[in-house]
């Protein structure tokens, strides 16, 4: 599995290269339908709840095999297949000119090519579709989106972005850490001397981290995911952890959304089932478990009805059905109340590094 | 008879005392209402004699520069046969005088409202109307005369006459209103008023001295309604007893003028003996004429000459106790004959007071009732069909009434008495005045609630000069237009009810009804006779008519969603199917643009997949 895993990644240059070229096939099919009178269409794999499956092998949710035709024919799709081929005309350029942009930006420059877009949504909707025509994540069209996360730590990258092609930077330079932006997440890794990647779900623990030099005691890279990681972020950590073979641990808020935080990293979500690539599927959720809150006798505060509901929710989704994750979501249904990583500043602000991320650490090399 | 007197007030008075129930409530009422009767009064005196209509309405200030409510004066003239010079004081200047007693379908009832709004006139600027008239194309007759209220009979104050070449009525009265707030409905008035009588031409001219001319549409008049019986669903206690008393003979007056007519019926020229007299009747009797046949029925009771015929008065014939009550003048004292079963003329006297049998009663006086119906009508309601109606007491007449009403094998009203305006002239108006994309109208088969015959017409235009602002109703009852109190009408009950999408009709569509109710009597909710109640027989008609018209305009807009999703379709290949060949010449790499063209005209042609 291991294997198969390095030998599907990619540098940033093969991944852009790949990319053109599907365009380019995109573009030739139009193209030659247009020229013999016939009318072009999309095969956009089907991103309903039915067509989503839980993939035990890549252990990650897929798009199963249905898939839907979005055809120039019709006159009900014609809008919406013109806005699509134009994304793809309009992501050809911003990938060849090294150019970025944002999901609200799209929004905007479809206007000057008359494509009209009701609204944000209809054009987010849109940038999904060409995500699943050509399985790619759409940081890889150079669009990212507003929420920005952030990494610290001794690797070295290099850029790839115009005016800065083989420019070199070390993450460790900068205790603030570095945003995981277009020209990070289209940067080469190329060194590091970091045997960890520790992903932490909040910026003021993060910051604490850097400043008690977690980075050094334990030969980690930290990456702040900022609440649910970005995809950028998860990419991010797939290719620590693919390229530069790092494991990766991840450390949240001890509830039921810290769980799932974790997941995600591991296994992806419903909403990216047609992308790939953005998993660590060997990474580790550290804690805060359920079973933490009484071991490390924190301070707790109770559930609120939603996060009940979302434990009943998780409680039914494949990944839950067995170990250790079933068994804290079933603990924390038991408890009905939460501890936030914060709450380990009640034993002193530096007990969380020093005690607590040591001790699950060790224990979760028996996991 | 009861001895007690009662101070009698006379109809003026009692519309004078009762003027809000008859629209004249304030001065912006009563200068629309006072407008309506005029109007509506013109109009029917045309429809009557088949004139088409040819009315002016003016409002004027009396004084411009006073503000609102101020005098003003109201003169309405037409091209109708006029008003015979002999009835005008009696018709303008009395209350409850009219020619629209009959059954028949006509704008005012009773032509009541005229006389009301020259009283209001009268009541609030003292000042008399003027009545102009010509009848026979030689002379117009003018009449200015004030109303005694108690009296109830006109003052004349003027009557002058002049030459004429035309016929026509103009009434011109001075009362207090208020145009700046009546203007509003009263052009609303004028100008639905002659949506609905397309044959009309009608001529507005409001107080600014702006006209407003709606030409006449039609060339051809409805026909006319005729004058029918009661049906006999429509009928109660009161009616009965007035039609009963209307059948029977009461005994002639014993006077100098009955007896010389007796005298010459038989052929005398001088007084005989009472035997004599009777006598000479046997021989003569298949000539005698009814009355003159009572009088020598009891004049064998009373055994009297003619002079002694002269001294008395038949005051009573009580057929029940067998006894003719009769005063006598010469002994001032009142004296009862006892009347003997066994003679002949015991019958004649029984049937002249009793009236008709049951069974000629129901044949003769109402309509659509044969023998056999009325026979079955006398099983149904237990009474034998040879019971003299004049005999029934008041309890048996409410029996009457009740099962009248309750007797279901009757035959529906005679809808002859109603003068619908005809699908022709009604679509014609509508086009006239809305110009729509689509129009269509129905007539439904007349129907008829409560004994009372009505016929629904309705029509329908969507779109061209109708601005989209939404469904706009025209009600008409009797081709007057129903302005006021349009939110419990039974005809917005209907349009309201109705689920527009299901005949393609959404948003505020330019979409138009009008719907006219005709009907001898037209079910209204109030007094004001603005808004028409939701009888069953009526919201069903009203339901049907408006189904159907509906489904007609869904056709239309199917057929017009068709033609405009066509339209749309070519619009779209030919905005997009250009731009996807720009991105996809840039996306293969390649220079020149692939051949769209075909693709676009392919693009139109398509058929919709539904």
């Amino acid at each position: 599995m291991r294997l198969k895993n390095k030998s599907s990644t990619k540098t940033a240059e093969a991944r852009k290269k790949r990319l053109l070229s599907l365009l380019e096939q995109q573009g030739l099919g139009i193209y030659d339908h247009l020229d013999k009178g016939q009318f072009p269409q999309f095969v956009i794999p089907s991103r309903s709840v039915s067509n989503i499956v839980y993939d035990k092998k890549i252990r990650q949710y897929i798009l199963g095999s249905a898939s839907a035709i979005r055809s120039s024919r019709n006159m009900s799709q014609l809008r919406s297949y013109t806005q699509l081929a134009w994304l793809a005309f309009f992501v050809n350029r911003l990938v060849r000119e090294g150019k970025s942009s944002t999901l609200r930006d799209i929004y905007y420059s479809s206007q000057a090519f008359s494509i009209d877009f009701e609204d944000q949504p209809e054009s987010d909707n849109i940038i999904v579709d060409l995500e699943a025509v050509l399985t790619s994540p759409r940081e890889e069209f150079h669009i990212f989106p507003e929420e920005r996360s952030s990494v610290f730590g001794d690797l070295t990258i290099e850029y790839t972005v115009p005016g800065y092609e083989g420019k070199r930077m070390n993450l460790s330079d900068h205790p603030d850490g570095y945003l995981i932006g277009p020209s990070l997440s289209s940067a080469e890794l190329v060194d590091t001397s970091a045997e960890l990647v520790i992903a932490i779900e909040k910026g003021g623990l993060f910051t604490r981290f850097v400043e008690e030099k977690v980075h050094q005691k334990f030969k980690a890279i930290i990456v702040d995911t900022a609440g649910q990681a970005p995809r950028s972020t998860r990419n991010l950590l797939r290719r620590l952890n693919s390229e530069m073979g790092l494991p990766v641990v991840i450390l949240a808020d001890g509830d039921v959304y810290g769980e799932h935080i974790a997941m995600v990293i591991k296994s992806g979500s419903a909403n990216a089932a047609h992308l790939r690539e953005l998993t660590v599927p060997d990474a580790k959720w550290l804690g805060v478990w359920a079973t933490d809150i009484e071991k490390y006798k924190l301070p707790t505060i109770p559930m609120t009805e939603s996060d009940i509901k979302r434990i009943y929710d998780l409680q039914k989704d494949p990944r839950y059905q067995e170990g250790n994750w079933k068994k804290q979501l079933d603990v924390f249904l038991k408890l009905k109340r939460k501890a936030e990583l914060e709450a380990f500043s009640k034993y002193g602000l530096t007990n969380i590094t020093d005690k607590y991320l040591p001790a699950k650490l060790e224990e979760s090399k028996s996991l | 008879m009861s001895k007690e007197t009662f101070s009698q007030i006379s109809p003026s008075e009692f519309f004078y005392r009762n003027r809000d129930l008859a629209g004249f409530s304030n001065p912006t009422r009563s200068l629309y209402t006072s407008v309506r009767e005029f109007v509506e009064n013109a109009l029917d005196a045309c429809d009557q004699k088949k004139i088409l209509p040819d009315i002016h309405l003016s409002i004027k200030a009396v004084d411009p520069e006073k503000a609102d409510p101020k005098h003003y004066i109201l003169t309405v003239k037409d091209n109708g046969p006029g008003i015979d010079p002999e009835h005008i004081p009696l018709a303008f200047g009395t209350v409850l005088y009219g020619s629209k007693f009959g059954l028949k379908q006509a704008r005012g009832m009773f032509g009541l409202g005229a006389t009301m709004a020259i009283l209001y006139g009268q009541i609030t600027t003292n000042k008399p109307v003027t009545v102009k008239s010509c009848s026979d194309n030689k002379t117009l007759d003018e009449f200015v005369m004030l109303l005694d209220i108690q009296k109830n009979k006109p003052v004349i104050q003027k009557h002058t006459t002049k030459e004429a070449t035309k016929t026509g009525l103009s009434v011109s009265i001075v009362l207090e209103g208020d145009y700046s707030k009546a203007g509003s409905k009263i052009r609303d008035y004028v100008y639905q008023t002659s949506l609905i009588t397309p044959y009309a031409s009608i001529t507005f001219e409001d107080p600014s001295g702006e006209k407003f001319h709606y030409a006449r549409i039609v060339k051809d008049m409805p026909r006319p309604p005729t004058v029918i019986k009661p049906h006999p669903h429509g009928i109660d206690v009161e009616t009965i007893r007035r039609m009963i008393s209307e059948t029977h003979y009461e005994i002639p007056p014993l006077d100098n003028k009955m007896i010389d007519k007796v005298k010459k019926e038989l052929g005398l020229k001088k007084n005989l003996s009472n035997k004599e007299i009777m006598e000479k009747a046997q021989k003569r009797w298949s000539d005698l004429s009814r009355p003159v046949r009572t009088i020598m029925a009891a004049m064998s009771f009373l055994n009297v000459d003619f002079e002694g015929l002269q001294k008395i008065r038949i005051d009573d014939l009580d057929i029940a106790n067998k006894t003719l009550t009769y005063w006598d003048f010469g002994q001032s004292q009142s004296h009862a004959v006892e009347l003997d079963p066994e003679s002949p003329y015991y019958k004649q006297l029984a049937n002249t007071v009793q009236g008709d049998t049951l069974l000629t009663f129901l044949t003769k006086r109402f309509q659509r009732v044969g023998p056999t119906t009325a026979e079955k009508f006398c099983e149904f309601a237990k009474f034998k069909p040879e019971r003299r109606i004049g005999s029934m007491t008041n309890e048996e007449l409410v029996k009457l009434a009740d099962a009248l009403q309750k007797f279901e094998e009757f035959l529906a009203p005679d809808p002859s008495c109603l003068a619908p305006l005809g699908e022709e002239p009604l679509s014609k108006g509508i086009m006239k005045f809305f110009n729509p994309e689509f129009a269509a109208v129905w007539q439904r088969n007349a129907s008829a609630y409560s004994g009372f015959p009505f016929i629904v017409e309705m029509g329908i235009a969507y779109g061209g000069d109708i601005p989209p602002n939404g469904l706009k109703v025209y009600r008409f009852a009797n081709r007057i237009p129903l302005l006021y109190d349009e939110g419990s009408d039974v005809v917005l009950k209907i349009v309201n009810e109705t689920e527009w999408a299901r005949y393609k009709i959404k948003g505020d569509p330019p979409l138009v009804i009008v719907s006219h109710i005709c009907s001898t009597r037209i079910p209204y909710k109030t007094v004001g006779k603005e808004n028409v109640a939701d009888r069953p027989e009526l919201e069903r008609e009203l339901k049907n008519a408006l189904q159907y018209l509906a489904r007609k305009l869904a056709v239309h807009m199917s057929r017009q969603g068709a033609a405009d999703m066509a339209k749309k379709r070519a619009n779209l290949y030919s905005k997009y199917v250009p731009l996807i060949a720009q991105f996809a010449t840039e996306l293969a790499g390649k220079k020149k643009e692939p051949n769209y063209k075909q693709l676009i005209r392919m693009g139109s042609e398509i058929e919709e997949q539904v």
